[in-house]
Order: structure tokens, then C-alpha cells, then sequence
């Protein structure tokens, strides 16, 4: 579960399903994905119990699954969200000390 | 870049005290071990977003001692203390974190650095003595986030029925 949200486009794809259900197409869009990466990433959220799907007419739609979040509530806001905040940071910040020793 | 390990954490005899982040960080592991070696490296990013680390002492050695402050956006300043147990570079750092070096509630936490492609993949695996220091500290944790736009938040609004 916490290993789920840790990938940055998926915590994309949580907070786009914020506003309410979308399908996938739009998702991959908005977040400049190929639809199948879109979709792996839509079917990891859903085996955590995240994301919940149904079929709309011919469109399958996408949203937020309440129940699954509760647990993430508890430990993202927590220890593991820290670290995974500070490693965002850490991301960026290595990516332009590695640019500044080429440049040396 | 950053990728995840799936499926839920596997267990094992301290599954319930501890906690396991990993990611892949785009840049050579050499680099991304120095960027846990000096304190001018780590100011830059320890903490999320709006956090500032403000260091009393630092020396980095097995041994050695961090002794700083985190000021969290609200300007709310938590005491952090961290003693390096190991330290093999560029592969594995392991340190004791609490609030100061008498801290009964100090946590062991090993970072792994590994090759993955051209990136690192860092696992950082924190054991605590009990659970419930690890509930607390997660929850101490939750605090120091509170009223950041989090995961977290998030999940209050749907839980609420916002």
C-alpha cells in the first residue's frame, strides 16, 4: 500500500480523482502518460484498494476508493510520507550536484 | 524517476515495528551517497517541502554526531539527533535518530544504496523498539506534516465525506 503511493504519478492520478471519476483515456492525458502506462498504474492503486472502477456505458471510469484510504491516512501523513517528500528533494538536489561535477 | 516495490510489505519478525521507504533516485549512487555525507548537502534536502534544518554539530564518522533543529512551515522547531553506527561507502549508512543522544525512544534506521540502471535505488528500512514507538513516532510524523497539502490531507477530505 504505502509502496503504491510512493511513485509520484500515482499520488497524480489520486489527486486528479480528487475532483471525481474520470476514465482512463483522460487520465493519461492530463498526466501525459500512454494510456497502458496509465492503466498500470491505475491497476496498482486498485489492488491496494485505492481506486475503484465501474463500467459507464461503454467507458470504464476511475475514482477514489474512500475505504482504502483510510490506513494511508494514518502512515502517509507520517513517517513514510516524510521520507518519501524528503526524496523528492533529494531527487532534484543529486540530479544538479551531478551536473555541477560534469561541469567541473 | 521513481519507481515502487508492489504488493503489500512482507513479514517478517519485526514487521510490526518497522518501516520500509525505497526509490529510485536518476542519478549515480557516488553522488547520491555524497548527498548524505555533508551537512551542505543535506540542508538542501532533508525534510519536505517548507522544512529548514538549522545544525549545532556535525560529524560525520561512525560515532560522529548530527545534532540539529527541523522548522516545519507553521515555524514549529523539533530537536533531532542522529549518531552514525555504520557507514560503507557508497553502499549502506546506518544511524540511531531521536530527539537528543539521552532519547529512550531512538530508532535504528540502515540506508542501501544500489546500482539500478543508470540511477539509485535507496531502501531505507527504520526498526523501532516496539510498536507502539513506532505508532507514536508515525504519528509524531503525522504532526510535523499537519496542515501540508499531503496524501494525507487527501485522504481526511474523502474519509469526511467531502
Amino acid at each position: 500500500m504505502f509502496n503504491a503511493i510512493a511513485e509520484p504519478q500515482r499520488r497524480e492520478i489520486l489527486a486528479l480523482l480528487r475532483t471525481g471519476e474520470r476514465p482512463v483515456t483522460e487520465l493519461a492525458q492530463e498526466l501525459g502518460l500512454t494510456q497502458p502506462g496509465a492503466s498500470k498504474h491505475l491497476r496498482v492503486l486498485r489492488e491496494v484498494g485505492l481506486v475503484r472502477d465501474r463500467k459507464e456505458g461503454k467507458h470504464r471510469v476511475y475514482g477514489l476508493d474512500a475505504r482504502g484510504l483510510r490506513p494511508v491516512h494514518e502512515w502517509s501523513g507520517g513517517f513514510a510520507q516524510f521520507w518519501n517528500e524528503s526524496f523528492d528533494r533529494l531527487d532534484a538536489y543529486v540530479q544538479d550536484l551531478e551536473q555541477q561535477h560534469q561541469e567541473e | 524517476m521513481s519507481t515502487t516495490e508492489h504488493g503489500t510489505p512482507t513479514t517478517t519478525a519485526t514487521a510490526d515495528r518497522e518501516v520500509v521507504v525505497s526509490r529510485t533516485i536518476d542519478a549515480p549512487r557516488e553522488r547520491v551517497f555524497e548527498a548524505f555525507t555533508e551537512v551542505r548537502h543535506l540542508t538542501q534536502w532533508w525534510g519536505p517541502d517548507g522544512f529548514t534544518t538549522t545544525t549545532r554539530a556535525f560529524e560525520f564518522r561512525v560515532g560522529g554526531e548530527w545534532d540539529f533543529t527541523m522548522r516545519g512551515p507553521d515555524g514549529t522547531v523539533y530537536p533531532e539527533w542522529i549518531s552514525w553506527t555504520e557507514i560503507t561507502a557508497p553502499e549502506r549508512i546506518a544511524f540511531v535518530h531521536g530527539e537528543s543522544a539521552d532519547d529512550a525512544k531512538a530508532f535504528e534506521t540502515v540506508l542501501t544504496f544500489a546500482p539500478d540502471g543508470a540511477g539509485t535505488r535507496i531502501r531505507m528500512h527504520t526498526v523501532f523498539p516496539t510498536r507502539e514507538q513506532r505508532d507514536e513516532a508515525v504519528e509524531k510524523y503525522h504532526a510535523i506534516e499537519g496542515g501540508q497539502q499531503t496524501l494525507g490531507n487527501l485522504a481526511a477530505y474523502v474519509a469526511s465525506g467531502g
